[in-house]
């Protein structure tokens, strides 16, 4: 894995720069992980009853799934010496067990604040029937690789 | 509601005058029964496929941060009550659930959050978490009810800030007719 580290550093980095796209399967498997991965067994994520009774289709992947997924796209794109310093996502609508994800983002701006050298990047998560999850992400990012 | 459901964390029921009263209130702190380990680190990256050498690989995450360090996303897993526990009831930390209203069940809405610092291997979290806004009964597409946001602070055992989170969620139930 080590050799196949990809690290962007923040002066490499354009306000417009596309992030690299990320897709993902979410299998029923996936979504009853997600349940047991994030000990959260609130049963609209494992009870397919229960989620057409809050009026959900099927039993959907929870918050912290959607942030795992959200800030990898971030981190395949940037690398692992990204600091996460901000998330905001809303949950326009559920991803449900079938569905396959699709993360997608743009670098909104670049720029210093107290010494650290940030970006705004915004990541959409969608499924095939639209944004899912808008997602706006501050990253933390060494200024310049040192020689 | 047609069926039963084995329900985890029952809900508090009341009126709406009665979760007003809880604004503002700060819950007590929660002490984490887990501390940060890699083997949940491990099982929460193979679900979203992450491969960040943060989290998996020691030499990377020894020289970059100091250790292996907690993806993010995995904040609001370690304060999480077990599933059974010879001495104590089973409670969620989250307040958003101790609080009165009439709706039967919840969909998150938008979660904000700000991270000050990492969380590492062997780190315990503790939890204050606080009701700051509910709405008056809304209507939406999933059913009928009120919105509450809450404000999260995560600290680790040195009482270091870890990260502050606002959540917003929606407390519903289906009306008869739709359900």
């Amino acid at each position: 894995m080590s050799g196949d580290i990809t690290l962007k550093y923040w002066n490499e980095i354009s306000e417009g720069d596309t992030v690299t796209t990320v897709t993902m399967d979410v299998p029923f498997e996936r979504v009853i992980l997600d349940a047991a991965a994030t000990q959260d067994y609130f049963p609209g994520h494992h009870n397919p009853a229960y989620a057409r009774h809050q009026g959900q289709k099927e039993i959907y992947l929870n918050t912290m799934a959607i942030e795992g997924f959200i800030d990898r796209v971030a981190t395949d794109w940037a690398g692992p010496h990204t600091f996460i310093r901000k998330r905001k996502m809303q949950m326009r609508s559920s991803i449900y067990a079938g569905d396959t994800l699709r993360g997608e983002g743009t670098v909104e701006k670049c720029y210093e604040d107290d010494g650290r050298h940030l970006l705004d990047v915004k990541i959409n998560i969608s499924t095939d029937s639209g944004l899912c999850v808008p997602a706006e992400l501050t990253l933390e990012l060494p200024a310049a690789k040192s020689s | 509601m047609s069926e039963t459901f084995n329900e985890p964390f029952p809900l508090a029921y009341g009126t709406y005058d009665d979760a007003v009263k809880l604004l503002n209130k700060p819950g007590e702190k929660v002490v984490a029964e887990f501390s940060v380990n890699w083997e949940m680190i491990k099982i929460y990256c193979s679900m979203v496929e992450d491969g960040n050498a943060s989290y998996w690989e020691e030499g990377y995450a020894n020289k970059q941060w100091g250790g292996i360090v907690a993806p993010s996303g995995l904040l609001l897993t370690w304060p999480m009550s077990l599933q059974w526990h010879p001495k104590k009831e089973r409670k969620h930390y989250f307040i958003a659930m101790t609080i009165p209203l009439p709706g039967d069940t919840i969909i998150n809405v938008a979660t904000n959050t700000e991270f000050h610092r990492h969380l590492y291997l062997g780190d315990r979290v503790s939890v204050v978490d606080e009701l700051t806004d509910v709405s008056e009964e809304k209507k939406t597409r999933l059913g009928i009810g009120h919105f509450l946001t809450t404000k999260a602070q995560f600290f680790n055992q040195r009482d270091q800030l870890i990260a502050v989170q606002t959540n917003s969620l929606f407390r519903y139930y289906v009306p008869e007719d739709e359900s």
